[in-house]
């Protein structure tokens, strides 16, 4: 491991780290305000940014440090929109959230095909062809999140008309092409194989031991 | 002979279609309807491609397509030269069988390249998942293609929130629907058959190019 990935690596954990302690000063303050709705949406938050790490401690799980960094960067801006509303009193933040939701839901895109192209059989794809797919996966994604917010079981109060919509939909669009394109290089450069590498492995260590176990009852 | 009897009359239909085409041509010529008169001659045009590349270009597209095309096209511009779009309901229907159109050539598509492209091997099922998520994005490249030219010339291409939320369903299912197809077919083999022209057609022409690249090398 070369010694700049290892300080990049602290830092963002660090810096991710920093992330977590937010969201938990966020949970304190919806607490201190009795604001119950975003004691559990900031609770969910803190759950899924940790979730990594529980992952990590129980089940010998190492999600890729990028995916860590982003899921806690998202639950804080949604986590900061609601709690101190910043939906209403920032100009577009809304946009800068979908944004940011975007690029993790690419992320994520791109790190499944990937992982899957090198870990299952089921599976072989050109690394443009992977591009291509993240992007359209990122807009499908953008679409779904858009049926939920319509649909509404929440209650939860959404600007609904067609240009926030279309709006929506644009950034998903542009946050899945900018993954796929430095997706694309970080293929190229064997960057994103060290990057997905442990957790490919893992899965992979994962899947033989179940099958091993089916196989030892079988017997 | 059962085969055969069904290309028949999968032929039969898509002259029909076209017929129907020529008809409104001349319903829109009678009624001097000048958008009408173009968007049928560029309509023909469009459903004519399958034959005009089989003839030229020894390409024979699977005759389903052919007939999906023909019948998109056809509810098209009947909707808007006969005012079926006023039909509740009307423009529901042209825009599911436009995006099971897509679905289908997505899916054909995926097909193609798992078998004669190195770059890509794929599962059935992921197959019927990128079919799915390519329908949904072609669509919403459409609400874009509508959402812009609204901004630019002032039209009213979308109705609104929930009108568009509607065409991604819409977009949605079809996906859906032509993935169970698709995948269907394939275990039963059909879909080869259905694509094996077509795929053979394309891995020669590719051949033929490399040898004549290979060759002015030499």
């Amino acid at each position: 491991m070369g010694r700049i990935r290892i300080i990049c690596k602290k830092r963002c954990f660090s810096f991710s780290f920093l992330l977590r302690i937010v969201m938990i000063i966020s949970l304190i303050l919806a607490i201190w305000k009795r604001d119950w709705v975003w004691v559990v949406g900031t609770f969910i938050g803190l759950f899924i940014s940790i979730l990594p790490s529980i992952l990590k401690k129980d089940v010998k799980f190492t999600l890729p440090w990028v995916l860590d960094f982003l899921i806690a960067l998202v639950t804080i801006l949604h986590m900061g929109g609601r709690l101190l509303d910043f939906y209403y009193t920032i100009e577009n933040y809304h946009l800068i959230t979908r944004f940011f939701i975007s690029l993790l839901v690419a992320f994520i895109g791109l790190a499944m095909i990937y992982i899957l192209d090198e870990h299952w059989d089921g599976l072989r794809m050109d690394k443009y062809a992977m591009a291509f797919v993240t992007v359209i996966f990122t807009m499908a994604v953008g679409v779904i999140l858009e049926f939920v917010k319509w649909i509404n079981v929440t209650g939860t109060y959404y600007i609904k008309t067609n240009t926030v919509l279309m709006l929506n939909l644009s950034l998903d669009t542009i946050a899945g092409i900018f993954i796929a394109i430095i997706g694309v290089s970080l293929i190229k450069s064997g960057k994103f194989e060290i990057m997905t590498d442990e957790f490919g492995n893992q899965i992979d260590r994962i899947v033989i031991d179940q099958l091993e176990k089916r196989t030892k009852e079988k017997k | 002979m059962k085969k055969t009897s069904l290309k028949i009359g999968g032929v039969i239909l898509s002259y029909i279609l076209k017929i129907i085409m020529i008809i409104f041509l001349i319903i829109s010529i009678w009624k001097l309807h000048w958008i009408w008169i173009f968007g049928c001659i560029l309509a023909l045009i469009v459903s004519f491609i399958p034959t005009i590349l089989k003839r030229n270009y020894q390409i024979t597209l699977p005759l389903i397509l052919d007939i999906l095309i023909t019948i998109a096209l056809i509810l098209h511009v009947g909707g808007g030269l006969l005012g079926a779009y006023g039909i509740s309901h009307y423009d529901t229907l042209t825009h599911f069988v436009s995006s099971f159109l897509i679905a289908f050539i997505a899916f054909v598509i995926i097909y193609i390249l798992d078998e004669y492209w190195d770059g890509l091997k794929m599962d059935k099922y992921a197959m019927a998942f990128v079919v799915i998520i390519t329908t949904i994005a072609i669509g919403v490249i459409w609400e874009f293609n509508e959402w812009i030219t609204d901004i630019i010339f002032g039209t009213q291409e979308q109705w609104g929130y929930n009108d568009t939320i509607k065409d991604l369903f819409i977009d949605m299912v079809a996906g859906i629907i032509m993935a169970f197809i698709g995948v269907t077919m394939i275990k039963r083999g059909s879909f080869d058959e259905l694509t094996e022209d077509l795929g053979e057609q394309i891995d020669k022409k590719i051949i033929k190019k490399r040898m004549r690249k290979n060759n002015g090398q030499d």
